[in-house]
């Protein structure tokens, strides 16, 4: 199948805010697979990606404190960024739950991040690209 | 007895075989409704999974699934997988446990 896969092409970034409503994770996969095909990623890498983006969304929606959640993709270098963030005072960033995530992420993404800052749950998440060949 | 639960965008559906087929993605959102199909079976049943129709599963589908077997196995029985496709196999060897299950087959590539 021939693939624009070698084509750089930077989108966004591409903000969205949302309820913790977990019938919208479906709705966010498909538009961050849909940004990814416009992008030139491989079929096996939007499955990366849609897999990291719900694990990103998931994570906030159980882990968050019922605000919204703002998500940002951005392609940029090659590279498709999930950036996740919702209001929460107190977050485990230990918790059991987040533990299965994070070895998900470990896999699906070539890096990631979670953490609490400014009364915020940020986690983030990066696939990479293959080099032209 | 056969049944179903669903939401919009999953369903899991008894069949006369008492085999819980999936139709949809085991996520955030279908994975409550895998659960409440699962406990509605009697613990010491043996329980049968068909994944055919399932393409996507994330790590809250399936900590379902793994509830699912510690229930099972908490009671003797055990959780088997049918027809699992190349998302959920994928899952399963990423966390390292397809151990949990018996994998009675796989859903062959489109």
């Amino acid at each position: 199948m021939s693939s624009p896969a070698n084509e750089s092409v930077d989108i966004g970034p591409v903000e969205i805010r949302l309820p913790p409503d977990p019938a919208l994770s479906r709705v966010l996969r498909l538009a961050a697979s849909g940004m990814a095909s416009m992008g030139g990623f491989t079929v096996d890498q939007i499955e990366d990606i849609k897999v990291t983006v719900s694990e990103v969304l998931l994570a906030l929606i159980e882990q968050g404190g019922g605000a919204f959640i703002e998500v940002r993709f951005t392609i940029a270098e090659g590279s498709f960024e999930v950036l996740g963030r919702t209001k929460v005072d107190a977050f485990d960033a230990g918790h059991p739950d987040l533990e299965l995530c994070r070895t998900v992420l470990t896999e699906t993404a070539d890096s990631h991040g979670i953490d609490h800052v400014d009364q915020h749950a940020h986690i983030w998440a990066t696939v990479g690209r293959a080099s032209p060949g | 007895m056969t049944g179903s639960d669903q939401n919009d965008s999953m369903n899991v559906v008894l069949d006369a075989h008492g085999v819980l087929v999936v139709h949809g993605d085991i996520d955030i959102a279908g994975g409550p409704v895998l659960e409440a199909a699962i406990e509605a079976l009697a613990a010491d049943q043996p329980v049968v999974i068909d994944l055919a129709d399932v393409f996507f599963i994330d790590s809250s589908g399936l900590r379902r699934l793994l509830g699912a077997s510690r229930r099972a196995r908490l009671h003797g029985a055990e959780v088997t997988l049918r027809n699992v496709g190349a998302e959920v196999a994928r899952l399963l060897q990423i966390t390292a446990t397809t151990d949990q299950f018996t994998i009675e087959s796989t859903r062959a590539s489109s």
